[in-house]
């Protein structure tokens, strides 16, 4: 460190000329990036300081100072409802994380470590179940395992063998599973597949066994990704409302407490009172494996990549492709069972009965309000989280302002707050008698898809900045241009791969958003999601069955062409 | 057309307000003459890329001033400055072709169409790289050499007042550097633009710039030609960064209007140097000096004689026209080996083999010992 040798204060004229190198900057910048600030703040932090401050009122939906109280929180040690819904909450989040490292892991493992046939095809199938919507996966197992379903019939009617029915815990834990495995298996395939091979040979030739290095190098290694993967599949559990609500039965978790409190008894602030619960168990669970993490972090010290080496012994190999079938089979079993569905009446015994198009002869009378809803809304909300996210994570890479890591985090927030919450903070500080009301409005949907889906676009767009030299911006403000002519033309055409797959993917799963929108929604602006929860609800099920593969092949053929655009892997936009 | 660069008292400080203020350029006053091919060297953390930085604009500079011309620059912003600047990465844009590369700054400059096929044609036929524009290829198409002369030619296209080259040869390999360097001298020498050339090759700097200017934790050590540094060095440093010194650790016994004696440590040996090539403030008899001479200014003999010092012969390195001698001197002589360069290989000479080191009188400079280190 060099000290200076002499104080260089800063004189009078030096003052002024400060002042005049301010008025020559290029003020278009500034203005640009005022306007996510402002946007962040009215309808991302304002909503979340309200949420918290209505969670120590008393249980009503106003919002009064005079009603300060513990009542919402109190409820949770008096009520048995709370408190199972707490322990269910518990229960799920932490069952499925378990189940879903027991699947994701060795199929992981078994895809980039295994001579099998199909590694390509095993890959893009293990990606689905994440992007279809997972309530529709809940449904489903209700035609095949529920009280009349079609495999619990033929098992009790055939083989006499009785076998619970789906609804209730077990339902909700073997559906997360089944949905968020592909975190797991895709975070840990790449983890086996881009280990550095030579660090596991090195252990070979210094005379260790397989068991041995599995143990000591490769597990170690690659336990950092797998506890992202982890808490990503903790966080989604944990806020997910679709398949509770839909094949929970009457055992309750917190996101649907907060649907069933401010629905059932329109009490804003007992269900800000739940939601700040769920989120302070969320940002635990967060911390924990930050903590955990940071201590096992290792730079990989990359060398020449070497092939790996693939495990070719006939039995490992043949156990290990039949469980990655199995696996694949039962995750995708619901897509098939829908576009079944979808073709009939009924579906109790054997066969399903009754063959039909009126399932889908009947959308354009009675659906075509929602599908209109959903296109206009999540294009409209992907638009503008393009441009937001865009925008946010440039400022955050390239102009690195003082407050960056906050601005990161505010961002990143809603990407681990459950959609029930943030419908929650948004309804706390926009309804009833606020100053800016805008309950049942177009407005107010597209306000929470933006603040949720936000993320994915910043998080492409920094991951690509981050890539991205510098120097190629300070070529272009040495040759003359502006700051904005350099953002038109340098910049943003350089981001725009990062920009378009963080977009698709804010689309595809805005299309089928249900968490946020139960609550924010009105007759005027309801979704096809939401009524297919309705006809679920309603037991409507050829209905929903045809309306959800129409969302199924909309969603489908935007990441096909995307993915066959750029041939890239989606796992990797999911990550944190 | 060209315009002078002129520096007065520049600092800059890194984190002036923090804990940990880093001083990284310190009173650096010079001035470069129009036309000139100017080189910035020293060891990396010397400051010449923050130097290179706040002339283009891309650092604001702490206290100072700098002017191109007439014209104090210090306060306005990159993009008014008018200047051209190639960097180590190239940071040719991918999504762009090489013409539209090379034309970029004159779009930003709103020239008509015609002019700017006109002037891309020109300054790439200037970089030798009419051919590739003709198939006008994407810029990641193209070899490191080619990318370089892109980067060149983007950075000349708009005529600007100064060229600033930031270690552009450190991406290329060794045999391609060398090519690039008299590539670059002669553009430069052709378009006349002041530029100013980062590097820490001490070898490149002295091939490539009429003049150099060593730097050294922020301070400028010595500006000159290649030639004066090499043979006039005016303190210990600049003396072995361009270009080997020994040092023998010794103390002047006499010092006149004309000569200064001084006795090699432990030993009888005295060396006369003239009052040009002693490099010491005020010089007096006692004071500890370092007496230098180059690879080739110092020999080796089987034969002992008063003059001579022992050494121990370490390394022999057959370099072509000449050879390398390692040697390892006493320790209270010369902690560092000594590097000797022969015209040929001496017969019966070994490694492991003890050998006397003799002095050419003639060529010796004395140092101030503060500052030997790199």
């Amino acid at each position: 460190m060099i000290k200076p040798t002499k104080t260089y204060s800063l004189s009078g004229t030096q003052e002024k000329s400060k002042l005049r190198r301010f008025f020559q900057k290029d003020l278009t910048q500034y203005i640009v990036f005022a306007i996510p600030m402002i946007f962040l703040a009215i309808f991302l932090l304002y909503p979340m300081a309200s949420t918290l401050i209505r969670a120590f009122m008393a249980p009503t939906d106003d919002f009064s100072y005079s009603h300060f109280s513990l009542a919402g929180f109190k409820e949770f040690f008096t009520s048995n409802l709370y408190r199972k819904s707490l322990l269910n909450s518990f229960i799920v989040s932490l069952s499925v994380t378990g189940l879903c490292i027991l699947i994701g892991v060795p199929m992981g493992y078994i895809v980039a470590r295994v001579k099998i046939p199909g590694k390509k095809l095993i890959l893009s199938l293990g990606i689905l179940p994440i992007i279809m919507p997972s309530f529709v996966g809940a449904f489903t197992w209700i035609i095949l395992l529920g009280r009349n379903g079609v495999i619990r019939y033929f098992l009790s009617h055939f083989l006499h063998i009785n076998i619970p029915q789906i609804q209730g815990m077990f339902g909700m834990i073997f559906c997360m599973a089944l949905t968020y495995y592909p975190f797991v298996f895709q975070l840990s395939y790449g983890a086996f597949a881009s280990a550095n091979s030579l660090l596991e040979e090195s252990a070979m030739l210094m005379g260790a066994r397989r068991g041995r290095i599995m143990r000591t190098i490769t597990f170690p290694l690659i336990l950092p990704s797998l506890g992202a993967a982890a808490l990503l599949v903790f966080v989604r559990a944990i806020g997910n409302f679709g398949i509770p609500a839909v094949i929970g039965g009457s055992n309750y978790v917190l996101p649907t407490l907060i649907y069933f409190e401010f629905n059932g008894f329109m009490d804003i602030n007992g269900a800000s009172s739940i939601a700040v619960v769920n989120v302070a168990i969320t940002a635990f669970v967060l911390w924990l494996q930050k903590y955990v993490v940071s201590r096992h972090e290792y730079e990989t010290i990359s060398a020449t990549h070497t092939e790996l080496k693939q495990h070719e012994n006939k039995v490992v190999q043949i156990l290990g492709f039949l469980f990655c079938l199995i696996v694949l089979i039962l995750s995708l079993l619901p897509q098939f069972t829908i576009i079944i569905m979808s073709f009939f009446e009924k579906w109790t015994g054997i066969l399903p009965e009754g063959f039909t198009w009126s399932n889908y002869t009947r959308i354009p009378r009675y659906s075509s309000h929602e599908l209109f809803n959903s296109f206009y809304l999540s294009i409209l909300a992907t638009l503008l989280c393009a441009v937001l996210g865009s925008l946010v994570a440039y400022i955050t890479e390239r102009k690195k302002p003082k407050g960056a890591g906050l601005l990161d985090l505010s961002i990143m927030a809603p990407f681990i707050l459950p959609g029930t919450v943030v419908s929650i903070a948004l309804l706390s500080a926009f309804s009833g008698n606020s100053i800016l009301r805008l309950t049942g409005t177009y407005t107010i949907i597209v306000i929470s898809y933006m603040i949720r889906r936000t993320p994915y676009v910043y998080r492409s767009v920094a991951a690509s900045l981050t890539q991205l030299n510098p120097s190629l911006e300070e070529a272009s403000t040495i040759a003359g241009a502006s700051w904005f002519y350099t953002f038109r033309r340098v910049s943003v055409p350089l981001i725009m791969p990062a920009i378009i797959s963080g977009s698709i993917l804010t689309l595809t799963t805005l299309l089928q958003e249900l968490s946020t929108t139960i609550l924010l929604y009105s007759g005027k602006t309801r979704t096809v999601p939401i009524q297919i929860y309705n006809a679920v609800q309603n037991g409507k099920l050829g209905q929903a069955s045809a309306l959800s593969v129409i969302l199924l092949v909309v969603v489908f053929v935007i990441i096909y062409a995307m993915n066959h655009r750029k041939g890239g892997d989606m796992s990797s936009s999911f990550k944190m | 057309m060209s315009k002078s660069v002129t520096y007065q008292n520049v600092n800059k400080i890194y984190d002036e307000k923090g804990k940990n203020p880093v001083h990284a350029l310190k009173d650096v006053s010079f001035t470069i003459e129009p036309g000139e091919l100017f080189c910035l060297v020293g060891p990396s953390g010397c400051g010449k890329t923050t130097l290179l930085r706040a002339t283009a604009g891309l650092e604001t500079i702490s206290s100072g001033k700098m002017f191109y011309g007439d014209v104090d620059i210090s306060t306005i912003p990159p993009y008014r400055r008018n200047i051209g600047m190639v960097f180590q990465s190239f940071a040719l844009y991918p999504h762009m072709t090489i013409f539209e590369n090379v034309a970029y700054g004159l779009r930003v400059r709103k020239v008509p169409k015609d002019i700017v096929k006109k002037k891309v044609t020109e300054v790439m036929e200037l970089v030798g790289l009419q051919e590739e524009l003709k198939r006008n290829p994407s810029p990641t198409a193209l070899s490191g050499g080619q990318q370089q002369r892109v980067a060149i030619a983007r950075a000349l296209v708009y005529d600007p007042d100064v060229l600033l080259l930031d270690e552009p040869l450190a991406n290329l390999d060794a045999k391609l550097r060398r090519y690039m360097r008299a590539e670059i001298r002669r553009i430069q020498k052709q378009t006349n633009i002041t530029t100013i050339f980062v590097t820490h090759d001490q070898e490149e700097a002295m091939a490539v710039g009429d003049r150099l200017a060593v730097l050294r934790k922020g301070v400028v050590e010595q500006i000159g030609t290649s030639d004066d540094l090499y043979s006039s060095p005016q303190n210990a440093f600049v003396s072995n960064f361009i270009g080997k010194m020994n040092f023998y650790n010794g103390s002047l016994v006499s010092v006149t209007d004309e000569f200064a004696e001084a006795k090699v440590d432990t030993t009888e040996i005295t060396v006369r140097v003239p009052r040009s090539r002693v490099h010491l403030e005020d010089p007096s008899k006692g004071d500890i000096v370092l007496i230098g001479g180059r690879p080739e200014q110092l020999y080796i003999s089987k034969e002992k004689s008063n003059n001579s010092i022992r050494g121990t012969v370490k390394i022999i390195q057959h370099l072509g026209s000449f050879v390398r001698y390692e040697i390892e001197m006493p320790p209270e002589i010369s902690k560092i080996n000594f590097e000797i360069d022969m015209d040929s290989l001496q017969k019966d000479v070994k490694e492991g083999d003890e050998i006397e080191v003799y002095m050419k009188e003639d060529k010796i400079s004395l140092f101030s010992p503060d500052g030997r280190e790199l």
